[in-house]
């Protein structure tokens, strides 16, 4: 078997765990690098030295508890749950990580969709982004950025399945709302 | 196209953005532990079993006399569990055992 770019994600573990293989784990970090990054910079609200760090932080447990990867999980959900674990104890260090639901309502004019434009700017996506609630972003992020399930994310994030779905559902509208009132770029 | 599909697209296509690796791995890599110290293929279970042989002969040649593992059976064997041969057989036996268990996960 090789760690070249034909190998598969359980290929590359298997020469990691049996031989230390640091080619392959290079391999891997390469293969994922990119949506992890990506994940976490909207978790970290457009923060990327914090999100690099989180990354490099994510990548290195994920050498060290290797062994303990089950083969029947994707081995890019089981990245993400560590990314989203790295991220909430840096967000517990600064401040209480507020996962629960919150009452707060979409802001006004939610309902009025059809101004949204076909295309936004990554900045202002990065500002919208950064003004929903933590559970709110973290849901979008795994969802939608992490490209998990309901059903994945709620396990990844330590969130019932019902608190997912509302959180995904309240954090669109939010989301609708203020890009709407952006002007297409 | 409805609104709902019009965000989803958004979402999907800044996620799907291609972030280049730009020295990324390789920073990654400085960070992991050094690697494992090298031994030569299928050294372990000789390393165990020439332990657990030594260990053997040494409690054998070092016991006192009366604490012979032959004995030791047969003290065993009738229900005399507080005798030094007793000892010194039940004390042999574990060390075989956990030997043939470290063996066993080797293999």
């Amino acid at each position: 078997m090789s760690s070249d770019g034909a190998a598969s994600d359980a290929e590359l573990i298997v020469a990691v765990l049996e031989r230390d293989d640091r080619r392959a784990f290079a391999r891997l970090v390469e293969r994922h690098q990119s949506r992890v990054r990506t994940v976490l910079r909207r978790l970290t609200k457009g923060d990327m030295a914090l999100a690099d760090d989180l990354a490099q932080e994510t990548f290195v447990l994920a050498w060290r508890n290797l062994a303990s990867f089950r083969f029947e999980a994707r081995f890019s959900t089981w990245i993400y749950r560590i990314a989203f674990n790295a991220w909430q104890s840096e967000a517990r260090k600064r401040r209480e990580v507020a996962m629960d639901l919150d009452d707060e309502a979409p802001p006004e004019g939610s309902e009025s969709y059809e101004e949204m434009p076909d295309i936004v700017s990554r900045m202002d996506l990065e500002r919208a982004m950064a003004a929903l609630s933590d559970g709110e972003r973290a849901a979008i992020a795994a969802c939608y950025y992490a490209d998990l399930s309901h059903e994945e994310a709620s396990e990844a994030l330590g969130m019932p399945l019902g608190t997912v779905k509302t959180h995904v559902m309240r954090a669109k509208a939010k989301l609708k709302a203020r890009l709407a009132q952006k002007e297409p770029t | 196209m409805n609104t709902t599909d019009k965000l989803d697209r958004i979402l999907r296509r800044d996620a799907a953005e291609e972030l280049p690796d730009a020295g990324f791995a390789a920073r990654v890599l400085m960070e992991l532990p050094p690697p494992r110290p090298r031994r030569a293929a299928g050294l372990d279970p000789f390393l165990v079993a020439g332990s657990a042989a030594l260990g053997s002969l040494l409690a054998v040649a070092f016991a006192p006399s009366e604490a012979n593992v032959v004995q030791g059976m047969i003290d065993l064997f009738q229900r005399q569990m507080l005798t030094p041969a007793a000892y010194a057989s039940i004390g042999l036996s574990a060390t075989l055992l956990v030997s043939a268990v470290l063996l066993a996960r080797e293999g």
